[in-house]
């Protein structure tokens, strides 16, 4: 895959080595499980920003770690 | 034909006869001949008919910028024979005709263009709607050139590579080989492409001069004698370009010659600077009857003598934009060809010299005119008009080279992400702007001196490596001044079309699409380049734009009144020469897991599938029910390998936290010498996993999950504790140990063979966990299970002495009846127990609550926030939820089909599993299905696919069918 | 009577020329025509932890020092010490003896967790280079050099280890069960080169040059 990601441990790989882990939410805000809706729009709502997203990643292929980085969702380019 | 002896250009081997056949007959041509230019030297000169209109098709851009020649070699079709190297004993064979290209009985849907306008085929032939399945097979019959069995089998070595290097270079032309060695001057690793057999680019065949006493040929000859000194360059000839992606991913296929071990293969190259240095094609000109046998491209006529050695005519006319042209002109004429007159669309040639030599060859040199019309099939004269119209001439010849002039070969600029915009001077589409990391060189520029040409690709390779953190600024700098030193981009021919009509002036050969038809597509509404092409189909064919590429964004401009301003190709497109399908799919290795008993349960008769990755033993007979294996294990032993089932170690002062987390079970109460069993949930609430945990040390646990979730139970839970900070180690255990599940009555004497220890019931009970020695020496971990609802022994022993204890038991069982059993005979015994198979009883929205394992849950455990915890919380007491409900069939032995659904007015949930239990002799099954139809007792209708309508019943039941009271596992 | 024995689950069809039995194991020294290389080695019965603790500052296993960041590989009496990542240590007892599994709990074996085997000879980057788009070659890259990532589509862990103009060489592990295949596709790719099987005196010869 022409993405590549930057993997804290090995450096920079192959898009294909990584799953894809989600937008970054933070841990869970206090008022998380106050009704079946805030809990469904904590685990399921996202904002899927037009430009600039903080995310999770997993090496999976390779080390195996958790990670954020910063992609541009617009150019599906990791930001140096 | 004879070849031209004495051409130093040569790239043919006169030594090296080559036979094939076509149409019958023997040809001959040799060694590095393509499969067309040995045919185009044995008379052939009609290779194909047009899809449409089955016009004759010849030889005319020698590069497969049209699919002229395309024809069927070795069973293959759509070969393209001018890119196709000669080899012996091909079997060469015409497309797309009815007798032979000569004389093709489709010949008469030339002079039916009136009726075919631009789109016709979305306005005619369904109307009325009833006539197009008619239509539609005609039309199947008539379109497409090639035809291949779908029973053909495809052979050969296709391979593939995944090189790193810092800068890759796309052409091995004269700047693209400066590039190269301008980069592997500063140390950098490079890759440089070429898409012919040899590298060279338009300086190969000419024997011109680059400087005094150096012919331009052994310039580049030069050039690649000085690449071979660096070690770093590594070059790629009979490779062409196929895509490009971000971050510099550019993805070719490779031709290899005979001495490599592969037919095809794939090369997919990261690098950290490209330079794309592609050169030029020509724009085709524009007149009637523009594709005619007899009409080539300069480049065409000025490499088949060359290159390959051939005359391409006898008596030719020359209708030129670029001196280019006049060179070749020279060339052909001092090679035999007479020349009746070189035709020049400018007033103004840029070499007054080369114009002096034609007239010193007592060449006719016309200055503003251009050809209008080519006559005769085979050609027998050609129509020259000025460029006013005011005057025009016809001169016999059998050959017409005719070109508008040079254009940039732009599709990998483009794949890189250049921005392209119409250059009025050079009449090019030159990159606006590049991204970074990407460089352009040479003629593609629109430089047309030759040293110009090799500064730029200094410019551009020095470039490269200062993307690469190597070379410096000054040296950079210079390369600028030398380039800056030279002359600049050359003024170039806007001509797009000659003054005539255009109804049989093609804009693009493939499609047989004409320049009326553009008009008939712009009088139709259509103004947008993309939707023109789409529309006529212009493009659309094999050779991927080669002819109308440039033709029809001028064309379509000349209409608007924005003046070009938005005139632009239409967009490149992977792949960007036709690849084969089995080059994509290279060696395609299929990797999958298998246990150390794989081989050993083949042989005693299991029938293996895939499960995920792993290879398993699904049955072991013919009969699918697996009623042997079955009664075996519950009346004496049976061993089945569950190798694949996922184990973990984890371990660290929170390790418990860690099970804590992700289990919904109370960890902190796992009694020493003693499993729990416990499930894992996602945040919905919803079962994902189950499995048993076990404590063997302190804040040291080793846990089971399915053999599905194995591969990403690690990932799991690191993600759900990715902002604690807990100090704890995970360690995949899965392949580490073999797991035999050793079930029956009689299990315990079988294992008694083995374990030297007290086993009885007293001192192992069921739910225990116990480290053994087994044969004295093999340490086995044991854990006392019940899903197959028998006595019953889950043994772990390290994957390599997994044969030696295997081996033993089936030896220490044999006189209790031991014998193998399968998934599916597990499938049906778990069945009879009410056991769940996390996927088959649970679906993605089914919680914990809705399989009945609700108590697994431990709500007071002290808050760790278990993943899942509020969901269940929110769903336990929800209405409407599907269930998991054991059934009985009334009234027939034969279950339903798992997944049929569960009926009233409406679906109410569908069957998990059925089976006929030969044990209970009855049929049951789980399924889920909706309130108010999980109370017991309650009659339920199945509708199974293909059941005519007619539903069969069911009674919900409690569970387990067999020994609710679990004696017999826990005996 | 049932053997009691140990096995790899890589098996070649050559015929084998030397034989040792060590402890269980059925080692093979040598086959009968390995040729100059280049070489597959298994390598599996070679005993194998993996160490993982908050805090690896507090470890001298077998004595050595381990490397300070991830992809840091040190050889040292034949243990390869591999650096996974901040709490994680891969170790390979190359040759020699069989030593015990460290006491502490921090270590685990992973002998039987992954198939172990060496690539050796100059095609190695050639052969490597079909099956992965790692950079193997990195020329910034000092050996020996951990990679994780992905071979043949296998997660798997690499070491480049050796001279690259004399004998480089690649170590490599992956879980116990792709074994089969992962062998397949590397004598597939290696077909070209001539790549042959070869025994435990062809690879501790090898070793020894490292040092």
């Amino acid at each position: 895959m022409a993405l590549t990601l930057t993997c804290p441990v090995c450096g920079k790989r192959n898009g294909y080595e990584f799953r894809y882990g989600g937008e970054d939410k933070g841990p869970k805000p206090d008022d998380f499980g106050s009704s079946p809706e805030t809990w469904c729009d904590y685990v399921h709502m996202n904002r899927c920003v037009a430009g600039i997203q903080k995310e999770w990643w997993c090496h999976r292929d390779g080390c195996g770690v958790w990670f954020t980085t910063h992609r541009d969702t617009l150019k599906n380019l990791e930001m140096e | 034909m004879s070849r031209l002896q004495n051409q130093p250009t040569l790239r043919v081997d006169t030594n090296k006869p080559l036979s094939f056949t076509y149409k019958k007959k023997t040809f001959s041509g040799f060694k590095g001949d393509t499969v067309a230019s040995a045919l185009f030297s044995g008379g052939i000169r009609i290779f194909s008919r047009s899809l449409k209109y089955h016009r004759p098709r010849g030889l005319y851009s020698l590069d497969g910028e049209c699919s002229n020649t395309g024809m069927e070699v070795n069973g293959i079709p759509n070969v393209n024979a001018e890119k196709t190297l000669l080899e012996k004993g091909m079997q060469v064979k015409a497309q797309n005709v009815k007798g032979s290209p000569e004389l093709d009985a489709m010949g008469f849907m030339d002079s039916l263009d009136r009726a075919m306008p631009a789109g016709f085929y979305y306005r005619t032939m369904h109307k009325p709607a009833r006539i197009w399945p008619i239509a539609l097979q005609q039309v199947r019959k008539a379109a497409g050139l090639g035809k291949i069995s779908p029973d053909f089998r495809m052979t050969g070595e296709f391979d593939e590579i995944f090189p790193t290097t810092d800068v890759c270079v796309i052409g091995g032309g004269p700047s693209g080989m400066t590039a190269a060695i301008a980069a592997a001057e500063t140390g950098l690793r490079v890759i440089l492409l070429e898409a012919r057999p040899w590298l060279g680019g338009f300086f190969d065949y000419r024997q011109s001069e680059f400087s005094r006493d150096l012919p331009h040929y052994q310039r580049a000859r030069e050039l690649e004698a000085r690449m071979q000194t660096l070690p770093n360059i590594r070059v790629f000839t009979h490779t062409a370009m196929v895509g490009a992606y971000s971050n510099n991913l550019v993805t070719a296929f490779q031709i290899g010659n005979e001495k490599d071990p592969f037919d095809e293969r794939y090369l997919e190259i990261r690098a950290q600077s490209m330079i794309v240095a592609t050169g030029c094609i020509e724009r085709p000109l524009l007149f009637e009857n523009n594709e005619r046998p007899g009409v080539m491209q300069i480049a065409c006529a000025h490499r088949l003598a060359n290159t390959y050695g051939i005359l391409p005519g006898k008596r030719a006319v020359f209708s030129v934009a670029h001196d280019l042209g006049i060179e070749a002109a020279l060339d052909l004429f001092d090679a035999g060809i007479e020349i009746a007159a070189v035709a020049d669309i400018r007033d103004n040639p840029s070499h007054a010299a080369l114009v002096s030599e034609l007239e010193q060859r007592e060449i006719p040199y016309l200055k503003g005119w251009v050809a209008r019309e080519a006559l005769g099939a085979p050609l027998k004269s050609v129509s020259l008009t000025t460029l006013q119209g005011t005057f025009e001439k016809k001169l016999e010849c059998d050959l017409l080279v005719a070109s508008a002039g040079m254009t940039p070969v732009t599709g990998p600029l483009s794949m890189a992400q250049a921005e392209l915009a119409f250059d009025q001077h050079t009449g090019f589409f030159l990159p606006k702007s590049l991204p970074v990391g990407v460089y352009a060189a040479g003629r593609l520029l629109g430089l047309n001196d030759s040293r110009a040409i090799e500064a730029s690709g200094q410019v551009a390779g020095l470039s490269a490596a200062l993307n690469c953190g190597k070379a410096s600024a000054q040296a950079l700098k210079d390369a600028q001044e030398m380039l800056a030193g030279r002359p600049q981009a050359e003024r170039g021919c806007n001509l797009v079309m000659a003054p005539v009509k255009g109804r049989k002036a093609f804009i693009c050969f493939d499609e047989d699409t004409t320049v009326k038809n553009i008009k008939q597509a712009i009088d139709m509404g259509f103004d947008a380049t993309e939707l023109i092409k789409r529309f006529t189909a212009a493009g659309t064919g094999p050779g991927q734009s080669g002819i109308p590429g440039h033709n029809l964004p001028l064309l379509v401009a000349q209409h608007h009144t924005d003046h070009g301003a938005l005139t632009r190709p239409t967009t490149m497109r992977a792949p960007l020469v036709p690849t084969l399908m089995a080059t994509y799919a290279g060696t395609n290795h299929l990797m999958s897991k298998r246990t150390p008993m794989h081989e050993r349960q083949k042989q005693d008769g299991g029938v293996m599938r895939k499960i995920g990755v792993w290879n398993r033993a699904r049955y072991f007979s013919d009969d699918f029910s697996c009623r042997r294996e079955i009664e075996n294990i519950r009346n004496n032993v049976g061993m089945l390998d569950a190798t694949t089932l996922g184990k973990f170690r984890i371990f660290g002062p929170d390790a418990l936290k860690a099970l804590q987390r992700v289990y919904v079970g109370d960890m902190a109460k796992i009694s020493p010498g003693k499993i729990k069993y416990s499930a894992m949930c996602n945040e919905d609430g919803c079962i994902i996993d189950d499995g048993v945990v076990v404590q063997r040390g302190e804040n040291d646990y080793y846990f089971t999950t399915s053999t599905a979730r194995a591969g990403i139970t690690v990932e799991w839970i690191r993600y759900h504790t990715r902002y604690d900070g807990w100090d704890f180690n995970l360690v995949n255990l899965t392949d580490a140990f073999g797991v035999i599940n050793l079930a029956g009555p009689k299990a315990r004497e079988v294992l008694s063979e083995v374990i030297d220890a007290d086993i009885s019931n007293a001192a192992f009970p069921f739910a225990a966990y116990q480290e053994f020695t087994a044969l004295d020496t093999i340490p086995v971990r044991i854990m006392r299970l019940g899903f197959v609802g028998e006595l019953s022994y889950e043994l772990h022993v390290p994957g390599s002495w997994m044969e030696t204890l295997w081996d033993a038991l089936s030896e220490a069982g044999k006189p209790f009846g031991i014998a193998n059993f399968g998934l599916e005979t597990q499938n049906v015994l778990r069945m009879e127990k009410g056991h769940l198979i996390i996927g088959s009883e649970s679906e993605q929205r089914t919680t914990l609550h809705d399989v009945g394992l609700g108590g697994l849950w431990d709500r007071n455990k002290p808050a760790v926030d278990t993943v899942g915890a509020v969901a269940l919380q929110q769903t336990e007491n929800q209405e409407k939820r599907l269930k998991l409900v054991g059934f009985k069939m009334k009234n027939t032995r034969t279950p339903p089909k798992d997944g049929s659904i569960v009926v009233d007015d409406r679906i109410r949930g569908h069957v998990c599993i059925a089976r006929y239990s030969h044990t209970l002799q009855e049929a049951v099954g789980m399924a889920l299905v909706e309130d108010p139809l999980h109370a017991v007792g309650t009659e339920i209708s199945i509708y199974e696919d293909e059941c005519q309508g007619q539903l069969v019943s069911a009674t919900v039941v409690p569970m387990p069918f067999y020994d609710p009271k679990g004696e017999r596992l826990r005996s | 009577m049932t053997d009691i024995k140990r096995r790899s689950p890589m098996v070649f069809p050559q015929e084998a020329k030397q034989v040792e039995k060590q402890g269980h194991w059925a080692v093979v020294m040598e086959y009968a025509s390995e040729g100059e290389g280049p070489w597959i080695i298994d390598l599996s019965h070679r005993p194998r932890w993996d160490l993982q603790d908050s805090d690896l500052s507090r470890f001298k296993p077998f004595e050595i020092d381990i490397p300070g960041k991830p992809g840091q590989c040190r050889l040292e009496n034949n243990v390869l010490a591999n650096r996974m990542n901040r709490t994680q240590v891969s170790l390979w007892q190359l040759t020699g003896d069989r030593l015990e599994t460290p006491e502490d709990t921090a270590f685990t074996s992973t002998m039987d967790v992954t198939v172990c085997l060496a690539i050796l000879g100059q095609a190695v980057f050639s052969i490597a280079e079909k099956l992965s788009s790692l950079d193997f070659r990195d020329p910034a890259l000092s050996t020996p050099r951990l990679f994780q990532g992905p071979f043949a589509h296998v997660p798997c862990q690499m070491v480049i280890a050796g001279q690259p103009d004399g004998m480089p060489g690649m170590l490599l592990t992956c879980s116990r069960g792709y074994a089969r295949d992962m062998v397949a596709a590397i004598l597939h790719a290696g077909h070209e080169f001539k790549l042959q099987p070869a025994g435990q005196l062809a690879f501790d010869k090898w070793v020894a040059g490292l040092a």
